[in-house]
């Protein structure tokens, strides 16, 4: 799955383009995904000193009511509280995307994790062929809060849907991601490819999922 | 008999191919018993009490004490 991630700014902000938010108080989630994401796209606007940041919660429905209360000047979304800001006259500043990667234990058979790659395979196919059909289930994740109950499948701009059936991690991304992450202080040590990707299960994983991607 | 695997909860922004796979069968026609496991409430840490360089994430927890074998990152 490809996740979209915006830095968003509330309707009233002076901030149209994300080097305006040098020395502004950004809330990311740290930890998580979507706060890497924005993180860089703080980084690919402005020096590395100028980038403030704030601790946001994890639920992007508490940065997007801080947002809207003046907690801090930014924060970074995904959907579906990427559309609720939109709708409620906020900015995107800068939208940007990521892989999400999944982190097995060694309990994992090539067989179980085969059988995994060729039904989220089918799954993307499925998708791809009428994303509208499925932006319920961004609805669904939230359907207790209000702003996103509203939504209809018609709000959702299907360009920030992004599916792409799997494949091996590249290494020369991983190794990229890593020392990114450690160039900021948020890992230690040198990237070492052998213990963080099980090549020998990923290739015969793919191997036998191969046959559904041919089909 | 079916494999099973166990993974860590997915909302639809990072897993919807996931949770469309679980719902319209896909991972039982592959032979697969997929469960989705949640992190009970009362142990869910809001990312506002970590840190960049000490984050209060959520991921991996059910996988760190053997109760799921995947979760996305």
């Amino acid at each position: 799955m490809i996740v979209c991630a915006a830095l968003v700014v509330p309707p009233t902000s002076t901030v149209f383009a994300p080097q305006e938010l040098a020395h502004k108080r950004v809330a990311l989630d740290y930890g998580n995904g979507t706060a890497y994401a924005g993180l860089q796209m703080l980084e690919g606007a402005m020096p590395r000193e100028a980038v403030t940041t704030c601790a946001g919660a994890t639920s992007p429905a508490e940065r997007f009511a801080g947002l809207m209360r003046g907690d801090f000047d930014a924060t970074v979304l995904q959907e579906p509280w990427i559309t609720v800001a939109e709708k409620a006259g906020c900015r995107l500043v800068s939208t940007t995307f990521f892989h999400g990667t999944w982190v097995a234990n060694r309990d994992v058979s090539t067989e179980a994790y085969a059988a995994l790659l060729r039904a989220i395979t089918r799954a993307v196919r499925r998708i791809n062929a009428d994303k509208r059909q499925y932006v319920s289930y961004f609805i669904r994740d939230w359907s207790s809060h209000s702003e996103v109950a509203v939504l209809g499948p018609d709000d959702f701009n299907l360009g920030r849907i992004q599916l792409k059936e799997p494949g091996p991690i590249p290494e020369n991304e991983a190794r990229w991601a890593w020392e990114w992450m450690a160039s900021w202080g948020l890992i230690e040590g040198a990237f070492d490819v052998t213990t963080q990707i099980n090549r020998k299960v990923e290739r015969e994983a793919h191997a036998l999922a191969t046959a559904v991607r041919a089909g | 008999m079916a494999m099973t695997m166990t993974i860590e909860r997915v909302m639809a922004f990072m897993g919807l191919d996931v949770l469309v796979a679980r719902d319209e069968g896909l991972f039982e026609a592959e032979g697969l018993d997929l469960r989705i496991a949640a992190l009970p409430p009362d142990e869910i840490r809001s990312a506002a009490e970590g840190t960049p360089s000490k984050p209060a994430t959520n991921q991996g927890k059910l996988q760190a004490r053997g109760a799921a074998q995947m979760f996305q990152a």
